[in-house]
């Protein structure tokens, strides 16, 4: 008896995990601004490349470090500048960000990008 | 009249030829002996003998002549000095002790022997040498290890056989007791003892006292015997007790310490079953620097791809290091094989130190043995010295030094890229790609979105009119 409550229990938690992951998939799907859609899939990217390279510096070695620094670094800021225009593009923070435009915030997004880059490629040795 | 000049060119060259082999020590062959009286020569007439025919030019001296004298104009007269005159207070026309040790300093060989009854000036001079003399008027003493003399017993004749193996002083038959004749046999001595300093490693204690010898005071009981006197403190004894000990110095000039006058006499060599010839003859000829005697002939370093010595070396350079080591032993300088020479590179300390490889030579007539080492440098810039600095106990000291600048790479003598960075190059390059991905994305590819979003926009700035309605009224 027990144990099919417990077991029933789990299937009923199985089904809320997956009920709330599904409509939260499906939430996400349908109420997300395209753009910002965008911006997710792009912050992914740049965890996916850290990651990549943190794991390998951790095999090869930090030999060379600055290297490795500017190629982790530009991918961890990439990560923060992205999640910024995030930020200041979502329409649901517009109450926190009444002055500022979409596009104002596009163009700030991309000023650091190039000095970043700049930075990067200087300290990749 | 050409014929007179050709003979007489001859004659010369044949008698330059005959000096260079007469000359065996690797110094020199003059010699300034001192005794107490030139009369008391000839009790040391076999040892003075067999250094005539080893070539050398004896220039006996009483030990009172005020005429004699180790230099002049800070010239060295004399390569070699034996001291047999243990009581003389005064050497020549007042020498002292720092005289003789400025004779071993201008790279002099000294030979010093004393008896029981040796005077101030010798006990100064053993000081410097770290040869501590005991009391005048004392003796080594053995009740068990003792000669005979006129079938009466004198314990202070001690038959010593406790020689210290050093094989590049005592020959090896002296040594090991081979086949020769003259092996293994007793060395007779009758003298005074000796504290030597054991730490001192320029000092080998060559002859010393077995566990039975000990240093006391002897006396003559009514029967005319002769007796050891009682013991009353704690007497210098067992291997502590010096009896022969010889010293190089730091400039390669040796000098050796005899207890025993009596140990170079005529009578002792004669005896049977004495091996005090073989012994005499092996320190002496090590002392006056006819065997052991080491030598650097020639050395030299180079790059490894170049085969040239370059102005200044780079840092992590490949290069190899030669040296050619000589040994003058039985009148001419032979190879000097070994396997524990090391090379260093030192930078206050050292960053290299390797053993080099002899290499090895089909040539029987080579002089010299080189020894090679390939050596990669130090992953550091700076003034480094190369130095093999080779001392061995017995063997004369090799220092040889240079003083070598070992450069930085040049900004252009880096690798551009790295291998092990290629990860970082393409982590880099790829997020500026999906900088510009995303860019193109936000820029030309967002239409749906921005209408949805513009639709978005309006609510929160109709609440915001309502907000502000609201809070002016």
């Amino acid at each position: 008896m027990a144990r099919e409550a417990t077991s029933s229990s789990n299937e009923a938690f199985a089904t809320s995990v997956s009920g709330i992951v599904s409509s939260l998939a499906r939430d996400y799907a349908a109420n997300t601004p395209q753009r910002l859609k965008v911006i997710d899939a792009y912050m992914a990217f740049c965890v996916v490349v850290g990651v990549l390279q943190f794991v390998y510096c951790g095999l090869a070695g930090t030999f060379p470090y600055n290297a490795f620094l500017a190629g982790f670094g530009s991918a961890v800021a990439c990560f923060v500048f992205a999640a910024n225009l995030r930020m200041k593009t979502n329409p649901k923070n517009r109450a926190q960000f009444p002055t500022g435009s979409p596009e104002g915030a596009f163009t700030e997004f991309v000023f650091c990008h190039i000095a970043l880059h700049f930075i990067v490629a200087n300290f990749l040795g | 009249m050409n014929l007179l000049a050709l003979l007489g060119t001859l004659l010369l060259l044949s008698s330059v030829w005959i000096g260079t082999v007469e000359a065996k020590s690797s110094v020199g062959d003059r010699v300034l002996v001192l005794v107490p009286k030139l009369e008391s020569a000839k009790h040391y007439s076999r040892f003075l003998d067999s250094l005539k025919t080893r070539g050398f030019d004896l220039s006996l001296s009483a030990a009172s002549n005020t005429s004699v004298s180790l230099q002049i104009d800070g010239e060295r007269l004399f390569d070699h000095a034996i001291l047999l005159a243990p009581a003389a207070k005064k050497m020549g026309g007042g020498l002292t002790p720092q005289d003789f040790v400025r004779f071993v300093n201008d790279g002099g060989n000294l030979l010093v022997a004393v008896s029981s009854e040796l005077s101030d000036f010798h006990r100064k001079l053993g000081k410097q040498f770290g040869i501590d003399f005991e009391p005048r008027g004392s003796w080594a003493i053995d009740h068990s290890e003792f000669a005979e003399q006129n079938n009466q017993t004198d314990h202070r004749l001690i038959a010593a056989t406790n020689l210290a193996k050093v094989p590049a002083v005592l020959s090896p038959e002296i040594l090991t007791g081979g086949s020769g004749t003259n092996a293994s046999l007793p060395v007779f001595y009758k003298g005074i003892a000796h504290r030597y300093q054991a730490k001192n490693p320029l000092l080998i204690p060559l002859l010393v006292g077995s566990t039975t010898t000990y240093s006391g005071k002897t006396e003559v009981d009514k029967d005319g015997n002769i007796r050891s006197a009682a013991v009353d403190d704690m007497p210098l004894s067992g291997k502590s007790v010096g009896l022969v000990s010889v010293f190089q110095t730091r400039n390669n000039a040796r000098v050796a310490f005899s207890g025993s006058t009596a140990l170079f006499s005529d009578p002792l060599f004669k005896r049977t079953e004495s091996g005090n010839a073989p012994f005499v003859e092996s320190i002496s000829k090590w002392v006056f620097q006819e065997k052991s005697v080491l030598r650097e002939s020639n050395h030299r370093h180079y790059l490894l791809s170049t085969g040239e010595q370059p102005d200044h070396y780079l840092i992590t350079n490949d290069m190899v290091y030669e040296i050619d080591l000589s040994v003058y032993n039985n009148d001419k300088w032979h190879p000097y094989k070994a396997d524990d020479v090391q090379f260093e590179a030192i930078m206050l300390d050292p960053y290299i130190r390797v053993t080099l490889n002899r290499t090895q030579t089909s040539d029987s007539s080579a002089t010299a043995a080189t020894y090679h080492g390939h050596i990669r440098l130090p992953d550091r810039y700076g003034t480094f010295t190369f130095r093999v600095n080779y001392k061995r106990t017995g063997y004369s000291n090799v220092d040889v030094q240079d003083t070598v600048a070992i450069w930085p790479l040049r900004h252009d003598g880096y690798p551009r890229f790295l291998t092990a960075a290629y990860p970082y190059y393409t982590g880099s390059l790829v997020m500026v790609l999906g900088f510009l991905a995303l860019s193109a994305v936000w820029l030309w590819n967002a239409e749906p979105a921005a209408l949805k979003e513009s639709k978005d926009m309006q609510k929160p700035r109709d609440d915001e009119k309502k907000k502000t309605k609201s809070k002016s009224k």
